[in-house]
């Protein structure tokens, strides 16, 4: 389990909703997928979840997964109905200009599973 | 589309069916704010707002002498009437109800009159209540939602425990047709209501991900429909219903990677063919039921009891 601030760290994340309290989320696994099926499959808790979908629909997907953050990959700007939808549902949700393979291959080597 | 005149006549067969067995006094709204008519418009007014309803009749000895619409009120506030006896402004000449009429009467009645209300009177020509269609449509709804269960409980998939006096929480969502914008709305209400009831998160999950895939499912593949959800104090209940196409084959539609989704679909993060049958993982009970061009039932039930709760973190 690590800490969520320094994973957003070790991406150069930056905030789109940042809700008090989420430097210390929990994080248990990361979990990177295009496809909200995928997302819905999960079966756990404390979940990282790295897309590059630009939906409202993520959101949703990840609180009803209950997933500790949202990082949206390969994207330099973020449509501001995606900042008020996390907001909405407390989400935390960044964004960082890092490719999906190479954020997850960082966060692979911070979570030690690599 | 071509296919709307057969599934227009097709939902209509399916609703007359459903409102064979009621009577209007079934789904009228009994608690009646009605005046008489020396009450002002301004009453009147003061009456809708606070009780925010639309139209308020006019009665006599309990008779419908008239009728006060918002329309009635505003035309009196334009020309300064407010302060006028209601009888001087009122629509005379009432279409009235009985309340021992078949709801197919009043359904009939709306879809030849221009109203958006009608007062119901009994055998004594008595105001007893109103009917508008949103009381029809409610009652259709739970009428399904009961047929839906006597057959159920005669196949012996119901709980016992699911009766309404155990429901600590109910309620019945509409959802539109490719409305992914607030696709999620039921699961994210029934997520705060089992978090609000100390429920095991792992559970929370399982319900909520299983309400968000059939709530998905009625936009991105039906015609729309209606969400039910039911929560005592042993099970969640969600029951969808779509008003059509239907499933040809539920067989291969239960099949993991099997999928109808347009490329519109997809590309909205949807479609990969998991919706069902991930739903029937996440169940403790699942059914399904579908017509080519009726629509599509399913019902999905997770148990909140304890032993359910230690079984599951096995799964």
């Amino acid at each position: 389990m690590k800490k969520l601030k320094p994973l957003i760290e070790e991406l150069n994340a930056k905030a789109v909703n940042a809700p008090p309290g989420w430097e210390d989320r929990d994080v248990k696994k990361i979990f990177a997928s295009d496809l909200i099926s995928d997302i819905l499959i999960i079966d756990s808790d404390n979940i990282l979840l790295l897309t590059s979908l630009l939906s409202d629909q993520v959101l949703y997907a990840a609180d009803v997964i209950g997933a500790s953050a949202v990082i949206l990959v390969n994207r330099n700007h973020i449509p501001a109905m995606l900042g008020k939808a996390a907001a909405k549902k407390g989400i935390p949700l960044f964004h960082t200009p890092l490719p999906k393979f190479e954020s997850c291959v960082r966060l692979g080597h911070l979570m030690e599973l690599v | 589309m071509n296919s709307t005149p057969r599934f227009a006549e097709d939902i209509s067969l399916r609703i007359q069916e459903l409102a064979g067995n009621l009577k209007i006094r079934d789904v009228m709204t009994r608690k009646v704010f009605a005046v008489t008519r020396t009450c002002t418009m301004r009453d009147v007014q003061a009456i809708m707002k606070s009780n925010a309803i639309s139209g308020v009749p006019v009665v006599d000895d309990r008779h419908v002498i008239g009728l006060v619409s918002v329309n009635t009120i505003m035309n009196a506030y334009e020309q300064g009437w407010m302060q006028d006896p209601v009888a001087k402004h009122m629509t005379t000449g009432v279409r009235t109800l009985g309340e021992e009429q078949p709801l197919s009467f009043a359904m009939s009645a709306f879809s030849k009159f221009p109203y958006r209300r009608f007062p119901v009177v009994n055998q004594n020509n008595e105001l007893t209540g109103m009917v508008t269609p949103r009381n029809i449509n409610l009652a259709l709804i739970q009428e399904l939602s009961r047929q839906l269960d006597a057959i159920e409980t005669e196949s012996g998939r119901i709980t016992p425990a699911a009766t309404s006096e155990n429901c600590i929480f109910s309620r019945i969502y509409r959802v539109a047709r490719y409305d992914f914008e607030t696709g999620g709305t039921a699961a994210a209400e029934l997520r705060e209501q089992l978090q609000a009831r100390g429920v095991a998160p792992k559970i929370i999950r399982r319900a909520a991900v299983a309400c968000y895939e059939l709530e998905i499912n009625i936009i991105a593949h039906s015609y729309g429909g209606t969400l039910t959800l039911y929560i005592d104090r042993e099970l969640v209940r969600i029951t969808a219903n779509d008003f059509g196409p239907g499933i040809p084959d539920v067989d291969q539609a239960m099949t993991e990677g099997f999928s109808t989704a347009s490329d519109w679909i997809r590309s909205q993060g949807f479609g990969a063919g998991m919706g069902l049958p991930n739903t029937k993982r996440l169940s403790d009970e699942f059914a399904i039921q579908s017509g080519v061009d009726m629509g599509t039932m399913v019902k999905s039930v997770i148990n909140l009891n304890p032993q359910e709760k230690l079984s599951d973190e096995n799964k």
